[in-house]
């Protein structure tokens, strides 16, 4: 992309960053207006993310981005001013326009090439900007130069900068003579006159500098906020008239400057000396002490003075003060007040600080083992029967765990940070399916784990896009049966024991369990003859290319994503369930458990060694049973049950064989026993990533480190099963007693 | 002893470029997300010789942030850079009259905020 010094790189970072957030912002305004009807504040609201936007983009010298949202803060503009509406087709493309932006800077990070689509769309979108504004497009101010200005005078009174012809001769040595009349006010408005000869000093040298303190006044009339004091310079350097001006861009409003070269022409000199309040032959000495005229040159200018000078109304330095006297603004707080303590509330919510996710996963696997030991720490002062020590401990286990619940708040954000994406996926997808659907969203304060709210927005939208597709019916069937004609999705978050439900529902007609189970027949997922419960057909939309859509359409319907959904959820350790009720709708409900990093862990013992089992795939545990039936399989309620022997799967040698325990875990829909050499119970168990050696170790998919320091692996259950499953195919007696 | 300028905008990355320039020609520099964090970081913050400011922010422009600050004696003559883009012209009004007396254009270089910076106070 570009070079950039680590510093610009990580600011480029956040402006990627920002820029996103700000795009989302945008969008929602957007969204929101389209159904409400546009309001000044969020007008203003998209007009300050463009602005931003636009804004950061030139300090990065994405020239690309500063001209296309400049096209785009036009329209806003005349949107905000009333020029123009905000007419559904104008939130269309203001919503393409924000895509398009998202697009180059999503290209911009994975250094993709800007494409003949990309630039066709811009190409498009310039065009229906230029079309939209209907007026003849505005200069973009970006010159080199000129973006540094100051307040142009309104009342023009006092001369801002006067340009005096150099006449023809100016002297090709660059030395200049200035002349500087500080306004009364400059130190009112934040100027030190000082600084400004500093910085002239950078630009070149002063060879002469003489200050006049004529305006001064006496003691007693001095006011000590005021300016008096007036410069003439001499000045060489190789800067050119505008550059050295440009100096004294801050204060030409209120001041005087005047610029000439030195030696011009005396008439130059002439003019000058006329529009400065200070005496002329008071001046012309001046003048000449700095070098910039020599005394015969002064006794000329003064000669001819004495000619053209008719008038001689020289405003006195007095009357000058006064005009350029500030009028003081009125202060207008008491109402605006109250308004800002509220204000006040809602920006202390906006102090936020970004922080690397790496140390953040770092504190918070710090903290579960802190959990751990204080775990171990409890009980070794209980067997002490000190109860001083006792109390100290216990104590100290109520504090880290309460710096465990902050630990992991860090890590959380608000549902509504993934389900603010859902308005414009509704409305672009009821668009092209040509159904009218609206969005509820509910429980957006539920916080949930943020690599997990990042791994489950790809299936919440399948499942979304899914509902609209074949869920809501068409809207002559909705009315048909009595339903409005609008459908609606609807998007909730709550938490439930322990854990966080997400659902997606919908009013349409709900699944078709004839259907299903025809379509599962015909794809030889289940066979003629299999009673199954409501729930065991509607698990089976789950199954890989499983597709009851008559036809593909863009949407949905491709046959692959509900198995992809399901495995994207069971990676975060979730589930998903469906209920559904014919002509009434269906409910989608994904179960999430709070966080990645800690689980209930459910201990058990092969040989010496301890597992963990994550304890949500654990249905029950039994004795195993002293005599056996089929071999590898054991009855349980009259089912059969297949049992795997770990410690054949882990080659270990077990020694005492006669309290063994068989732990019944669920993957799906299948269902195994484990045997186990004993159950050690349940913990909470932090997970730990397995180094490189073991990542390809089947069957352990982590480990945690138990409270005495040893590592414990934790089992990969779906594995486990899927293994055994593919083996026993093979050869039944493997590994099975 | 290095003098202080404060930025205040709404984003971030502009004021970490503006941070980037300004601290590397040797001023401090302390951020502010809006008017009232603005406000917030003034009160926290010993001397301020310098203040830039957005006008279009959230929760407190910088119209109203220059016309609080701009009350207080102690930021009397402290000198504030607006910076504000070429479609709001009222807006130049309006921070002429709350006391800002010099703005900068928007997109700028990171050189062009020094050197408007170093004009009116050097490092």
């Amino acid at each position: 992309m570009m070079d950039l010094d680590p510093q610009m790189a990580a600011a480029l970072q956040t402006f990627f960053e920002e820029s996103r957030d700000l795009l989302q912002e945008m969008e929602s305004a957007l969204l929101f207006m389209e159904d409400q009807g546009a309001d000044l504040e969020r007008i203003n609201a998209v007009f300050r993310a463009a602005h931003t936007i636009k804004g950061s983009a030139g300090l990065f010298g994405l020239e690309e981005v500063v001209r296309f949202t400049h096209r785009l803060e036009n329209l806003l503009d005349q949107i905000r001013s009333g020029t123009k509406m905000l007419t559904p087709a104008n939130i269309t493309l203001l919503l393409s326009c924000g895509d398009h932006i998202g697009d180059y800077l999503d290209r911009l990070v994975s250094a993709a090439p800007l494409d003949q689509h990309f630039l066709s769309e811009d190409l498009r979108l310039l065009a229906e900007l230029q079309a939209a504004l209907g007026a003849r497009e505005q200069k973009l101010p970006i010159s080199k130069e000129n973006n540094l200005q100051l307040y142009e005078h309104t009342e023009a009174s006092s001369s801002s900068v006067t340009e005096i012809p150099a006449d023809e001769k100016v002297s090709t040595s660059a030395n200049w003579h200035i002349s500087l009349r500080f306004g009364i006010d400059t130190f009112r408005d934040g100027m030190d006159p000082l600084s400004f000869l500093r910085y002239l000093q950078q630009i070149g040298d002063i060879t002469g500098l003489v200050t006049l303190t004529d305006a001064l006044p006496a003691l007693p009339q001095m006011d000590a906020e005021s300016c008096y004091l007036g410069f003439e310079i001499g000045f060489s350097s190789v800067a050119d008239k505008a550059t050295i001006l440009d100096v004294f861009d801050f204060v030409k409003e209120s001041s005087v400057v005047h610029l000439l070269p030195a030696h011009s022409q005396i008439g130059a000199y002439l003019k000058m000396i006329q529009q400065l309040p200070e005496a002329d032959q008071h001046l012309g000495e001046i003048l000449v002490a700095v070098g910039s005229l020599t005394s015969e040159e002064l006794q000329r200018a003064l000669a001819l003075q004495e000619n053209t000078d008719q008038t001689g109304q020289h405003q006195p330095l007095g009357e000058i003060l006064v005009d350029q006297k500030m009028v003081q603004e009125p202060v207008v707080q008491g109402a605006l007040e109250k308004q800002q303590q509220q204000r006040e509330s809602q920006s202390a919510e906006r102090q936020l600080l970004r922080v690397r996710a790496s140390d953040l996963d770092y504190l918070v696997d710090l903290v579960g083992e802190l959990v751990i030991a204080s775990a171990a720490n409890r009980l070794f002062a209980g067997q002490d029967a000190l109860e001083a020590r006792l109390e100290s401990a216990t104590q100290v286990a109520r504090l880290v765990e309460e710096i465990r619940d902050g630990a992991l708040r860090l890590r959380m954000i608000d549902v509504s940070e993934l389900f603010q994406r859902f308005p414009r996926v509704v409305r672009d997808t009821a668009r092209t399916l040509g159904k009218d659907i609206r969005l509820e969203m509910h429980g957006e304060g539920t916080e949930l784990d943020k690599s997990m709210a990042e791994k489950i927005t790809d299936p919440l939208m399948h499942l979304v896009r899914n509902a609209m597709d074949h869920g809501i019916e068409p809207a002559e069937q909705r009315l048909q049966v009595g339903k409005p004609a609008q459908g609606c999705i609807a998007l909730h978050a709550r938490h439930d024991s322990g854990g966080i439900v997400i659902e997606v529902s919908d009013d349409g007609a709900g699944l078709n369990r004839e259907k299903i189970q025809r379509k599962a027949l015909e794809k030889g997922l289940i066979t003629a003859d299999q009673v199954l419960s409501d729930q065991e057909i509607y698990a089976l939309i789950f199954a890989p290319g499983f597709s009851t859509a008559d036809k593909i359409s863009d949407i949905s319907g491709r046959g692959v994503g509900m198995d992809v959904v399901r495995q994207n959820i069971e990676s975060v350790r979730g589930r998903i369930e469906i209920h559904s009720v014919s002509g009434r709708g269906s409910i989608m409900r994904i179960h999430l458990p709070l966080t990645l990093s800690i689980i209930d862990g459910f201990l058990v013992r092969l040989a010496q060694d301890t597992y963990v089992i994550p304890s949500e795939s654990v249905e029950e545990c039994l004795e195993y049973p002293k005599v056996q039936g089929t071999v590898g399989y054991m009855e349980l309620r009259d089912q059969p049950l297949p049992l795997l022997d770990l410690n054949a799967v882990f080659n270990k040698r077990a020694t005492d064989e006669s309290r063994r325990n068989v732990v019944v875990v669920r993957h799906g829909l299948e269902r195994i026993g484990m045997v186990v050499s004993g159950i050690l119970g349940s913990q909470q168990t932090v997970i730990k990533p397995l180094g490189k050696l073991f990542e390809q170790v089947p069957g352990i998919a982590s480990a945690t480190i138990l409270g005495n320091g040893d590592v414990a692996p934790i089992l990969d259950i779906p594995t486990l099963i899927q293994r055994h499953y593919a083996i026993s195919a093979k050869s039944a007696h493997s590994f099975i007693h | 002893m290095a003098k202080t300028v404060l930025v205040v905008d709404d984003s971030a990355s502009l004021r970490q470029v503006v941070g980037i320039a300004l601290k590397g020609a040797g001023y401090n520099v302390i951020e502010a997300c809006d008017g009232v964090d603005g406000l917030a970081k003034l009160a926290a913050t010993d001397k301020v010789h310098l203040i830039i400011s957005d006008v279009n922010m959230p929760n407190m422009d910088g119209i109203q942030f220059v016309k609080t600050l701009k009350q207080k004696p102690e930021y009397k003559f402290t000198p504030v850079i607006m910076l504000t883009t070429e479609a709001e012209e009222e807006k130049k009004r309006e921070g002429q009259a709350a006391g800002a007396k010099a703005w900068v254009i928007k997109p700028f270089q990171p050189q062009q905020m020094l050197a408007a910076v170093s004009k009116l106070i050097l490092p």
